[in-house]
């Protein structure tokens, strides 16, 4: 009896959910919409909009993510500590990596202090939900760019910071070259990832069964793939290569890593939906790291330049030039100087792993690659 | 005049009738969390419409577009729906062959406790202090890695075949990753065969009512367990024939690639880490539950069955164990919802179980929290299901009281 009438207290309680949510659907977003008419109108009048947000009300429709990260003084930034190259932990509980020295990155732009981050460890399924609930300011991540993740998850993907592609590693003893050596098996995959969506995508495409084993994270998903549990490991290129270095390294088999780049995996920084202003600070904190690396300029010798050239005078903040990001005159030389330009972010990490910045497609334009950042001028 | 005042006095103001004051007591409270929950849900909608999440659970209707692990038979073009009943399915053969194994592994435990053989008692003791003082998540984990993933079984493709005696059919096949068992294909009229059999055992049923009759009635040996099964297999017999062969024992067997197995039934490895571990861990608390109520069964009542001369089979299966079923049967219910609910530990094993789908699910752009309060929701009938199952049954098997 009495499970009867939890399940009707229940039922009833999906009632009113239900009930809330087509009334709240329609009501919703008319009085958002409204407000945000209003908002922008004052806006347009003149740059009066960052004093209307001492009331109070306001906040509920407008967030300012960067005024809160000055007013803490630390930028909290989702990471990963298990991948090798991109995020880890060292024995002393430092973080290091790629996507790790992008957050220093922003935090040196933002605050000037690129040691001014709370790093916040992230499984791969916990990531969004922790950018949507606003306990990360941003989220680097080896974080793949799609459609359904900038419409649906309220997030805002950034500058591309790494091209990546998902592959497919398998021991090299067995010999296998192509995906179709593969039908049947069993392949290891990570959970909660775009690489669960491609391989069922392109395997189901090209008519091959397979037989997904997903796990939570690497360090389950890598001794079953070393115990033979799964033939082959499907994941990010760059990921993959840093495990086939890890398990060498560390006296396993030799792995091989097919040439057939299955998917494009743009990995770059993401922040919540709805916060311009604290987007363009992040973005063009990146950036900044490209930009030098194009002039020319690294963490020596930003500091130093001496020369006439008026664009790199710009990008140094001399005079103070100030195109309104709402971020420091100076803050290229802050990002560059405490982190270094992309070019040596990259460098400290990445071949370490066992990939090359020459003929990737992560090597400035004038190179052939695709870094290409708009001027800042 | 007088009677009406007496009214008025026995009748206080409305403000301190206590029958008023009770009756505004549960309005109040019905609106404080009709008005808590109004709250939240609002905050929860506002928040996720300023971020422009859909609130909308249409994405049921969608594709599922990831296939779901050990589910060959698994479209990944399918809606999201279908993916989730076959999480449901994983999660309910878990619970299912869990409670199984934790009742008989418990059941044996518990009596063993009390065992006047010094080496059983002693054994079951370490059985039930091991067992209950570990994590199931972690012993999960053990029968994942230690015994399939390093454990002593070989890759699928160099499995062990185990023959049926004599012949060359497979009857087991081991690896660390599926083991294949033989199972039945169909091959006529299942359904009416199926029909016939459930005919078989409502007619059973009436034997072994008639019997027990006849036994209340005369004192003859009713035997109503043989009749039963005498009936069902004749009915079986005919079924079989009537129907026309309705199904075959398909044998299992490695694929000609040697990484599938065709035939018969195959279980995986993150299914057997899950239901074993989880069998074993609760079998020690079932254990426990039953000692105590064993203990709680008067002691005049072993004495008497002693001084009938009953075997200790007999002192046990006819006047111990039925009394200490009745004190066992509540907290046992506890366990099995226990078990129920901690197969969602299973992703740490790779096991497709609901919540696994769930994460996969919520992780490739599914909303999380219409998702979240989905498996909510079918976790939630699960366990009410199971516990009004089980109350029905204790309510039965209670003394009545007269």
């Amino acid at each position: 009896m009495k499970s009867i009438r939890l399940l009707a207290v229940f039922t009833a309680l999906m009632l009113i959910f239900a009930a809330c949510t087509t009334e709240d659907g329609g009501g919703d977003a008319t009085t958002t919409e409204a407000t945000d008419g209003g908002g922008d109108g004052g806006g347009d009048g003149g740059d009066g909009g960052d004093g209307g947000d001492g009331g109070d009300d306001v906040d509920l429709t407008q967030t300012d993510t960067l005024g809160d990260v000055r007013a803490a003084g630390t930028l909290v930034c989702g990471v990963n500590d298990g991948l090798p190259g991109f995020g880890v932990v060292d024995a002393d509980g430092n973080y290091g990596g790629f996507d790790v020295d992008f957050c220093r990155a922003v935090a040196a732009g933002i605050l000037g202090d690129a040691n001014a981050v709370e790093f916040r460890p992230l499984t791969a399924e916990a990531r969004f939900t922790a950018l949507q609930a606003g306990e990360i300011d941003v989220l680097i991540r080896n974080t793949t760019w799609t459609a359904t993740r900038d419409g649906q998850e309220g997030a805002n993907f950034l500058f591309t910071t790494f091209y990546d592609g998902q592959g497919m590693m398998v021991p090299a003893s067995t010999g296998f070259t192509t995906l179709e050596d593969l039908a049947d098996a069993n392949i290891c995959v990570l959970s909660g990832t775009t690489t669960e969506l491609n391989l069922t995508s392109v395997f189901n495409a090209r008519g091959i069964p397979f037989n997904p084993v997903v796990f939570e994270d690497n360090s389950q998903l890598r001794p079953a793939y070393e115990e033979g549990q799964c033939e082959g490991w499907t994941s990010d290129a760059s990921q993959l290569a840093a495990f086939k270095s890890a398990i060498e390294g560390e006296g396993g088999d030799e792995q091989f890593i097919m040439a057939e780049i299955i998917s494009k995996e743009p990995l770059g920084p993401v922040v919540a939906d709805g916060d311009t202003n604290f987007a363009q600070a992040v973005e063009w904190s990146v950036m900044a790291t490209v930009q030098a690396w194009e002039f020319g300029l690294d963490s020596g010798s930003i500091g130093s330049y001496d020369g006439d050239n008026p664009n790199i005078l710009n990008f140094i903040g001399q005079d103070n030039f100030d195109p309104g990001l709402g971020l420091a005159p100076d803050f290229a030389v802050q990002v560059v100087e405490q982190v270094g330009n992309y070019k040596e972010i990259f460098d400290r990490h990445i071949p370490a792993i066992g990939l090359q910045l020459e003929g990737s497609p992560n090597n400035i334009w004038t190179e052939g690659g695709l870094m290409y950042v708009p001027p800042y001028r | 005049m007088t009677t009406t005042r007496d009214r008025e006095l026995a009748r206080p103001p409305l403000w301190r009738d206590v029958r008023v004051l009770r009756v505004l007591g549960q309005i109040g409270a019905v609106l404080v969390v009709f008005l808590m929950f109004r709250w939240l849900i609002g905050n929860l909608l506002t928040n996720m419409d300023r971020l422009g999440i859909s609130t909308s659970f249409d994405f049921v209707f969608g594709p599922t577009n990831f296939q779901i692990p050990y589910a060959s038979e698994f479209d990944p073009r399918a809606p999201v729906w279908e993916a989730t009943l076959v999480g449901v399915k994983n999660t309910f053969l878990s619970g299912f062959f869990g409670i199984i194994l934790a009742s008989i592994v418990g059941l044996i435990v518990g009596v063993s406790r009390l065992s006047e053989n010094w080496l059983v008692a002693r054994l079951a003791t370490v059985y039930v202090e091991f067992f209950r003082n570990i994590p199931p998540l972690v012993i999960i984990i053990f029968f994942g890695a230690a015994v399939f993933t390093n454990g002593p079984f070989p890759l699928l493709r160099e499995s062990w075949e185990l023959n049926w005696f004599g012949t060359d059919n497979v009857f087991l096949l081991i690896n660390n990753d599926r083991w294949g068992v033989p199972g039945f294909t169909e091959t006529g009229a299942l359904g009416t065969f199926w029909i016939i059999m459930a005919v078989g055992v409502v007619v059973g049923a009436l034997v072994w009512r008639w019997r027990t009759r006849a036994f209340d009635a005369t004192g003859q040996p009713h035997h109503r367990v043989l009749w039963f099964f005498g009936v069902v297999l004749a009915f079986f017999i005919v079924a079989f024939f009537v129907t026309g062969t309705p199904f075959e024992v398909s044998w299992p067997g490695l694929s000609e690639n040697r990484r599938r197995i065709d035939g018969g039934f195959s279980v995986n490895w993150g299914f057997m880490s899950v239901t074993i571990a989880l069998g074993l861990y609760t079998a020690s608390h079932i254990g426990e539950i039953l000692r105590g109520s064993i203990l709680a069964v008067h002691d005049g009542q072993s004495e008497a069955a002693n001084a009938l001369a009953l075997s200790a089979f007999q002192r046990y299966r006819f006047v111990v164990l039925p009394q200490a079923m009745r004190i066992a049967l509540p907290p046992t219910i506890n366990q099995y919802l226990n078990l129920v609910k901690n197969t969602s530990l299973g992703t740490a094993v790779g096991f497709a179980d609901l919540t696994a789908f769930t994460k996969t699910s919520i992780g490739n752009g599914r909303p999380a929290f219409q998702s979240i309060l989905i498996m909510m929701a079918i976790y939630l009938s699960f366990s009410l299901v199971i516990s009004l199952i089980l109350n029905i049954l204790n309510r039965r098997l209670q003394l009545v009281s007269r």
